[in-house]
């Protein structure tokens, strides 16, 4: 196949260009973090690499994978058309720029610090809620409005961190706070998916489908005592910092998690691929407060222990599981049965794990960062082999865009 | 036919489910130990110590065994007069509902009792019964009474009559006419007024041992204020809101739940 017909066809939905980036960047932002916790490249950028660590994981891995679901989900959400290819290039270009800016960062003079990246950063999400806000605005409702609010706190939040580092404040605890809100996205939007997901609307039509049920129904409530309780400890955290009150603040997000799964408890439904893909994201998010609460109320592991289990846990987990659902339905293909999924979701939760074990004290710190990394990266990289199909490749089915298969005749939402 | 394995797998089931269902709750207090934790650290732990320092000395109270005789006495004495006041009030509110003249006469005087502040029955129960036992067990028995009789009350009267001269008709057995018509029907009058009760009758306890007894938790209230140890007071409070939590959540809301199984139905 051309190179031109590739292109073509990774412009054909918004999230094509978005989930290549965002596996593509794990991988690479991964494998990189790796050598130079190693000491195997000198590399200092402005703000030293932790910051640069946390900050392209959660606006470079994370940011892409946001952008290709909303790209996808709003326009079906909203049935509003799909985003013309221009401006899926133009995203594209920033957020690519973005990532590259900030690996030249140490070459330009230290007076401009990281205030170019910022520019390009906001200047992304920026384009981004421009071509989406009207949509969310307009739509009967406005109940996918939510999507805005959290790309728009997103945006301040990194513009903040970087602000802070170039004015001398602590960069980390703007990015601490979008790690929070990057929880409440995972809430909000798994919320919509998991209903067509679990009931198996989703694959109504397949030939050999079994018949949707109905026995999953998230209750508004729930989620909305978990988004306050989330919300809270992370606007607290930042106020505060390591202190008791964000400790109890972070163990009533958990418990307000596992609230959540009162939901989930359904029975047999629950034990599919699908369901349990998004139940163990949400069981990380609950463990990860928990055992940050315990941390900042004085247990004996430290904060980012339980940080990497929201964060390399439940964010890469729901990443993984909405690229591998929201990449297959809307290339006209049926969901994904092949075992390299629960396989990379188990090497994800491996990983997370061993990676929130070294900040345990007494256990060797450096094997298990290197074990944990290699193990997170390798399953992007499955996921960009496996996947590719679905993202580099034109429909089979004659459609194009990001409708769902032919046979597809489910009611309203997709996914 | 449902075997019995099924049977027991299906309660272990609800049971989980029940329990699962109280991390709403445990959300909701744990906020409340945040806004605790911060009230602590604006007045510092001389006026308030936090919900650590407190659970801690709980638990240090709970070690040394000095907390389970005064929590056993005024756990007794709750439930003596508590449970005094569920039987009586209950029977003498359902006989009082089923009569309009009986009705009319017991509104006025519940209103009265209603009206009348614990204390003072603390103060005539101290003059006529003293220093002892009985003192705070009549002061909850008298405190619940009229709660518990009013709920009882207005649950008799509002009994459907119509759906009484069905079951008459029909000829329903007494035994499916009390469990399916005038039990649940009753029981959602009841166990709201129970669980009112319920914790009306651990403070009044409290109250009472605090003014009349030299044991109990209300006793060992007065002794931590007198040494200034705050955590210890705290300490003992957490312990007896433990105590009505466990009562409240462990005992009748699943009873609630059990006999308000209609309602559900009914809505689906």
């Amino acid at each position: 196949m051309s190179w031109q017909a590739r292109l073509e066809a990774l412009l054909q939905c918004g999230y094509r260009p978005f989930f290549l980036l965002s596996a593509a960047s794990a991988c690479c932002l991964m494998l990189f973090w790796l050598t130079l916790l190693n000491g195997w490249i000198n590399w200092q950028p402005p703000g030293g690499m932790v910051l640069w660590h946390v900050h392209e994981l959660l606006f470079g891995f994370a940011g892409a994978a946001i952008a290709g679901f909303l790209l996808t989900a709003v326009p079906e959400f909203t049935e509003t058309a799909n985003l013309p290819r221009t401006v899926l290039v133009r995203l594209a270009l920033l957020w690519l720029l973005a990532r590259v800016l900030y690996l030249l960062s140490p070459f330009w003079p230290a007076s401009l610090a990281l205030l170019p990246v910022a520019l390009v950063n906001l200047l992304f999400w920026l384009l981004l809620l421009w071509h989406l806000l009207p949509r969310l605005w307009q739509h009967a409702g406005r109940m996918h409005l939510s999507f805005a609010w959290v790309v728009a706190s997103l945006a301040l939040l990194q513009l903040a961190s970087l602000l802070a580092n170039s004015l001398g404040g602590d960069p980390m605890a703007w990015l601490r706070a979008a790690s929070g809100v990057l929880m409440m996205l995972i809430v909000i939007a798994t919320r919509r998916i998991s209903v067509n997901l679990v009931n198996g609307l989703i694959e109504e039509g397949r030939p050999g489908a079994p018949p949707p049920i109905n026995s999953y129904l998230p209750r508004p409530p729930r989620s909305y005592l978990a988004l306050f309780c989330i919300g809270l400890c992370s606007a607290v955290e930042l106020w505060l910092g390591h202190n008791s009150i964000t400790g109890w603040t972070a163990l009533a997000a958990a418990a307000a998690m596992l609230n959540v799964l009162n939901d989930w408890h359904i029975g047999r439904a629950l034990f599919t691929r699908w369901a349990l893909l998004l139940y163990a994201g949400y069981w990380l998010i609950a463990l990860g407060y928990a055992a940050m609460g315990a941390s900042w109320l004085g247990a004996p592991l430290t904060t980012s222990a339980g940080r990497h289990l929201l964060t390399s846990g439940a964010a890469a987990l729901s990443i993984l599981a909405v690229m591998a659902v929201v990449g297959r339905i809307h290339a006209g293909l049926w969901l994904d049965r092949r075992p390299w999924l629960p396989l990379c979701a188990l090497g994800l939760i491996i990983a997370a794990v061993l990676r929130a074990l070294a900040g345990v004290p007494g256990l060797p710190i450096r094997a298990l960062f290197s074990a944990a990394g290699l193990v997170w990266a390798g399953c992007f990289v499955a996921y960009l082999v496996a996947a590719r199909g679905g993202l580099i490749a034109p429909r089979a089915d004659g459609k194009t865009g990001c409708a769902a298969p032919l046979e597809h005749n489910a009611r309203e939402g997709g996914c | 036919m449902k075997g019995p394995w099924y049977r027991v797998q299906s309660a272990l089931a609800a049971i989980l489910t029940y329990l699962w269902s109280g991390w709403g709750a445990i959300a909701s207090l744990l906020l409340f130990c945040a806004l605790w934790e911060w009230g602590a650290q604006l007045n510092g732990p001389l006026v308030l110590p936090g919900p650590q320092a407190t659970l801690a000395q709980l638990w240090h109270m709970l070690d040394s065994g000095l907390a389970q005789p005064e929590l056993i006495i005024s756990t007794r004495r709750t439930l003596q007069g508590l449970g005094a006041s569920l039987l009586i009030g209950s029977a003498l509110g359902l006989l009082a509902g089923r009569s309009l003249t009986a009705a009319m006469l017991s509104r006025p005087l519940i209103t009265l009792l209603l009206g009348m502040p614990p204390i003072a029955w603390l103060v005539l129960a101290m003059l006529w019964f003293g220093m002892g036992d009985t003192t705070p067990v009549f002061t909850v028995f008298i405190a619940c009474f009229p709660i518990v009789f009013a709920g009882a009350m207005q649950g008799a009267r509002t009994l459907d009559n119509q759906l009484r001269r069905v079951a008459q008709a029909y000829r329903l057995p007494w035994r499916m006419q009390l469990t399916d018509l005038y039990l649940p029907h009753v029981m959602s009058y009841l166990i709201p007024a129970w669980i009112t009760a319920l914790g009306t009758s651990w403070k009044v306890v409290v109250m009472a041992e605090l003014l009349s007894t030299t044991d109990g938790v209300g006793a060992a209230l007065a002794v931590s204020r007198s040494q200034l140890d705050t955590a210890s007071s705290l300490a003992w409070v957490v312990a007896v809101l433990a105590l009505l939590l466990a009562a409240e959540y462990l005992l009748l809301e699943p009873l609630k739940r059990r006999v308000e199984r209609w309602r559900l139905e009914t809505e689906q």
